[in-house]
């Protein structure tokens, strides 16, 4: 019975924890897109990410030091209309110091060490009638040289979400859509922490 | 008027159209993310219900001049009136009347979203440290896809802030983004959406001196 108290306790503890405003982490990107023009075309995105503060980013990154870059490629249309469904796809984050990202050479997205390499498990993108789209889907973490910085359950499911217009200003030669988005772990990642047995048991007291 | 005369008036429009435009078409861009709330909820909104969103960019084109590691901006969007949501075949339009954007500079950097706003915290650390941007929209729309995300935009008059000095004096100032409702993302706790987006001004030029014999010379070809 005891036992189960402790249980009931830890349950409670964790659902009386509320999401505050530092607990908030996304990764946050600014790019530009080629949309296919047909089912069966292929859709990619290049961006440069920066830094979210005061939202943290999920993992630690150093935009003071190195460029990230957050590339979406190899996703497919599968149908047109208001509401264009996708599939398949990856999304993988760049670490760079070298070359800075130029639009007029994708291939200064891609360079550099892929830090982290994703699938999609859903998109979609919903175009009104007016004003801009938004993209909308899930993701799993499968790669990349920090995904072990992450716990597994931690690489799964996360939101990507990006706003995109067809009509913006900042609109290059070349590309289609002006995408602005951001993708998020379902929950606050934390770090590890080293606590003596007795700090763990003072919790339940 | 005298034929002299109706040239110096022909020109002097002239002069003054030629100081408006700027020297080529420019956009000028702040991304922001944040979040926002309305009361009594969204989805449904309700005629009456008032939307706010509050939130931080985490970029701004130079053209601006802010030292996003020295000063933070903050967007507090309030005083949109919904309409009441109108489902269009499987989207539902919100139109909002009313309501104010302002954008602070801030050496604080103390932006908190809280829990369940207003609060403490929020709007109040979005409206501190000195005012950027105000303006007053012209019109404001939400479009929910079925999946619980969509988007929006705004169009705003400039009313005033230490930002307009720097800018051209006919610019379209724009106040978009894309939206995700509570499910599936982290939601601070009493908001209903996740935004992320961009202020965005059309046309934006920096103020240049020039000599009167430089404005004459224009013309003289």
């Amino acid at each position: 019975m005891k036992t189960m108290m402790k249980g009931l306790l830890i349950v409670l503890a964790v659902a009386a924890l509320p999401l505050g405003a530092s607990a908030q982490q996304l990764f946050d990107f600014n790019g530009q897109a080629m949309m296919p023009s047909t089912a069966g075309g292929v859709l990619t995105m290049y961006s440069v990410m920066y830094d979210p503060a005061p939202i943290d980013s999920p993992i630690p990154l150093d935009f003071a030091s190195y460029e990230f870059t957050l590339v979406v490629d190899g996703v497919t249309l599968v149908s047109d209309g208001i509401s264009r469904v996708f599939s398949g796809g990856t999304v993988t984050i760049y670490q760079d110091a070298g070359t800075a990202a130029d639009y007029t050479n994708p291939a200064t997205f891609t360079d550099g060490t892929a830090i982290l390499v994703g699938n999609f498990t859903s998109l979609s993108q919903f175009v009104p009638p007016f004003g801009p789209g938004s993209v909308s889907g899930y993701l799993d973490w499968v790669g990349g040289a920090r995904l072990n910085d992450m716990a597994p359950e931690d690489q799964l499911h996360w939101a990507f979400l990006s706003g995109t217009s067809t009509t913006s200003g900042t609109l290059l030669p070349g590309y289609d859509e002006v995408w602005d988005g951001k993708t998020e772990p379902p929950s606050t990642i934390v770090d590890t922490e080293a606590a003596s047995m007795g700090s763990i048991k003072a919790l339940f007291r | 008027m005298d034929r002299l005369g109706l040239s110096k008036c022909v020109l002097a429009v002239l002069l003054t159209v030629a100081a408006a435009l700027p020297a080529g078409a420019q956009m000028a861009n702040i991304d922001y993310i944040g979040y926002a709330f309305e009361t009594g909820g969204l989805l449904p909104s309700n005629a009456g219900d008032e939307l706010t969103l509050v939130a931080v960019a985490s970029n701004a084109d130079p053209v601006f001049e802010v030292d996003l590691g020295a000063y933070e901006l903050t967007f507090h969007a309030g005083g949109l009136i919904s309409t009441g949501e109108v489902l269009d075949g499987s989207t539902t339009v919100i139109h909002y009347t009313g309501g104010m954007l302002e954008i602070y500079q801030d050496g604080s950097q103390d932006a908190d979203w809280g829990l369940n706003p207003p609060n403490a915290v929020s709007p109040a650390t979005f409206t501190d440290g000195e005012l950027f941007f105000r303006g007053e929209f012209s019109s404001f729309t939400l479009y929910f896809a079925p999946g619980g995300y969509g988007t929006f935009e705004g169009t705003l008059s400039a009313l005033d802030g230490t930002m307009i000095d720097g800018s051209c004096s006919d610019c379209v100032y724009t106040w978009a983004g894309a939206f995700l409702s509570g499910a599936g993302a982290q939601n601070p706790a009493g908001y209903d959406l996740q935004t992320d987006g961009g202020f965005q001004i059309d046309s934006t030029v920096a103020t240049e001196t020039a000599s009167w014999g430089s404005v004459k010379a224009l013309f003289s070809n």
